[in-house]
């Protein structure tokens, strides 16, 4: 089980080192419009997250997350419900 | 000068009539088939016996379901077995299937919707396969477009218990439809036959090393199998060679790159193909540790293509992993084109690769190759059976050094773009294809160096231009309708990136750049490289107004990207007054270049 933090941490691992990002990310970014990430990389991310998580994402996740905050909410939750 | 022409080896002789009468060799050939890895490398082995008796039974259950020769079978699959009995079982029903792509995770499932639809409209397929989990993603597509039969899971169908069925096809019909690739806006479904595909799987095996008990070949590949490079260039390869594949899914890769390289050492891979993106990828986000114990020392053919060839990427992968093992004569580029079935050129093994020094300006602005500052990578010569010609706008044959169309001929050339006569006949002549690159020969070898269709293409996907400038739209700041989307190769990027050149309104507020990119990202899921704000009227245009998108990029290039000036007499005068140069730029801006 994981706290959104710890989430919001990975999150921030994978934009540096695999993403290769260089501008700080807050919980109320935009994964769309403010990280600008596009197909490739929100694969990365959503692959990235479920590795160190051990969660599955689907392309219905989409639905509902919007922001950081969002997503580390959901993969959050996820990780209640397996294991 | 001698003309641009080159001609590749003689077109090998047919080993196969048809895919179904290659997949039934490779059947019972015993040779090894697929080996699928999961994220957690945990693999998976289906050999082309399996592949053979699963599609019979798929391909039983598609007569049974209504489905009649050369009828279309639309797939949305993983990598996976489920894939493989979808698509070759379509073949057996004797049916053309024309894989489609997958959903992105966390991606805009509306557009998806959108593209899917379009695409199953295009190719007319009367059914859709899938899986259970992608399935419940696609009734959004299948209720717009209304295939005849509906969607279907393949693991039911397989499961149906039908009487296994292997129909033969005819070596001159339709053998699948594969869409050019990734475009939203436009896609064009390509109808290849049976004689096409194995055309060019059999060129390919001419390229490649033979296979014997002492250097036994084996493919790796993570592409996804909705593109000719995975589908046509790995899996039918594959089949057709017979031999053994390991692979992948594209999600696996990307979520960890090291993957490829672990499945290449593990299986003692000697063949393998990426864009050059996957390459810079690999040499930026692979750790030392993921490496331990591997070597890459077997890997023979290291095929990098489908967008143009980074030099730094392809240097960057070999410094990094010849620790490894890894032989840089391997890295081979090539170029094809979904409309050629794939390959068009190979370059020869070699190290290091040719590279052909350019002049950025002089081959923007007069298309003539003289040495500079860019670096282009020679793509080689034609693959056997397949011609190119370098041609002028008029259609002459360019002499060598001289920047012009691409057009290739040969067996592996599509018939048609299925049931769009119109956009045909506007590539192919004589059963010439113009390409819609632009490019040169130098020393008997293609170097690439553009396009003339306005296309973007961002790690080997087509963009429409339309789709970026579309998503300007409502962006307060940007002159409405006055923006253009390019791609352009950054200096020492890994390949092509998205340029915006965007005029604005009056009074642009400062974060104006960011919206821009914000908007963009949004709407189509790029994020922009450059975006370059212009005064209004500075965009190139036709007589009727339209933006002209290469000439911005050429202007854009040479740096000649500049306001039209106010042609009052005041400021004529003033400009006359200051310099011969200012004079020599006022005449021109008041005269401007006749429409090409």
């Amino acid at each position: 089980m994981a706290t959104e933090s710890q989430v919001l941490e990975a999150i921030r691992t994978i934009a540096r080192t695999e993403l290769e990002m260089e501008r700080a990310i807050a919980p109320e970014d935009d994964l769309l419009r403010d990280l600008a990430l596009d197909s490739l990389g929100l694969t990365v991310l959503a692959v990235g997250l479920e590795n160190r998580f051990r969660v599955k994402l689907s392309e219905e996740d989409a639905t509902g997350v919007q922001t950081v905050a969002d997503l580390a909410r959901h993969v959050a939750s996820r990780t209640e419900t397996v294991q | 000068m001698r003309p641009a022409r080159l001609q590749g080896a003689r077109e090998p002789r047919a080993r196969h009539a048809t895919l179904n009468e290659a997949l039934e060799r490779a059947a019972a050939s015993g040779r090894r088939g697929l080996t699928f890895v999961s994220a957690d490398e945990t693999e998976t082995a289906l050999g082309w016996a399996e592949v053979l008796a699963r599609a019979a039974r798929v391909a039983g259950a598609l007569g049974d379901l209504g489905v009649r020769q050369g009828e279309r079978v639309a797939l949305v699959l993983p990598t996976g077995p489920d894939f493989m009995d979808a698509f070759f079982g379509a073949l057996l029903a004797g049916a053309v299937p024309v894989p489609l792509y997958p959903p992105v995770r966390l991606g805009r499932l509306d557009e998806y919707h959108v593209t899917t639809a379009r695409m199953l409209r295009l190719s007319g397929a009367v059914v859709l396969l899938s899986d259970g989990r992608v399935g419940r993603l696609l009734g959004e597509a299948v209720r717009r477009a209304g295939p005849r039969l509906g969607l279907w899971n393949v693991a039911a169908l397989r499961e149906s218990d039908p009487s296994p069925v292997t129909r033969s096809a005819d070596p001159g019909a339709l053998a699948l439809v594969q869409f050019s690739s990734g475009s939203t806006v436009d896609p064009k479904p390509v109808a290849l036959s049976h004689r096409a595909v194995l055309a060019q799987t059999d060129a390919l095996r001419a390229l490649m090393p033979d296979d014997t008990p002492e250097d036994p070949q084996l493919g790796v590949s993570w592409l996804p199998l909705y593109h000719d490079m995975g589908l046509i260039g790995c899996l039918l390869s594959a089949v057709t060679y017979p031999g053994p594949l390991v692979l992948l899914g594209p999600e696996a890769f990307l979520g960890r790159p090291a993957l490829w390289l672990r499945a290449l050492s593990r299986h003692r891979g000697t063949m393998s193909v990426a864009p050059s993106f996957a390459y810079a990828v690999c040499a930026r986000r692979v750790k030392d540790e993921e490496m331990e114990g591997t070597d890459l020392s077997r890997w023979r053919l290291a095929l990098n293509g489908a967008e143009q060839v980074s030099i730094d990427a392809a240097r960057r992968f070999s410094d990094r992993f010849s620790r490894w093992g890894f032989r840089p004569s391997a890295l081979t580029p090539v170029y094809g084109l979904a409309e050629a079935a794939l390959a068009v050129t190979f370059a020869p093994p070699r190290a290091p690769l040719r590279t052909v020094p350019v002049d950025p300006v002089a081959l923007a602005r007069e298309g003539r190759v003289l040495p500079g500052a860019r670096t282009l990578v020679s793509v080689g010569i034609p693959v056997p059976g397949v011609s190119v010609e370098i041609r002028s706008e008029s259609g002459a044959v360019e002499p060598e050094g001289i920047v012009g169309r691409i057009f290739a001929r040969g067996p592996s050339v599509m018939e048609e773009y299925l049931g769009q006569p119109e956009a045909t006949r506007a590539v192919l002549d004589g059963g010439w294809l113009d390409t819609g690159d632009l490019g040169f020969v130098q020393d008997g070898e293609l170097v690439v160096c553009g396009r003339v269709k306005d296309v973007v293409v961002l790690r080997g996907a087509n963009h429409a231009p339309q789709e970026f400038e579309d998503a300007l739209d409502g962006v307060s700041g940007v002159r409405t309708g006055c923006a253009v989307a390019l791609g352009f190769v950054p200096p020492g990027g890994d390949g092509e990136e998205l340029l915006l050149l965007v005029e604005t309104t009056s009074g642009v507020r400062p974060d104006l750049v960011d919206r821009i990119r914000a908007a963009v990202a949004e709407r189509t899921g790029v994020r922009p490289h450059t975006v370059q704000l212009l005064a209004p009227g500075t965009l190139p245009r036709t007589s009727s107004g339209k933006l002209r998108r290469s000439e911005a990029l050429r202007r854009w290039a040479t740096d000649a990207l500049h306001p039209p000036a106010r042609v009052t007499a005041v400021r004529l005068v003033g400009e006359m007054l200051r310099s011969a140069l200012a004079l020599a730029l006022a005449r021109a801006r008041a005269h401007p270049e006749p429409e090409t």
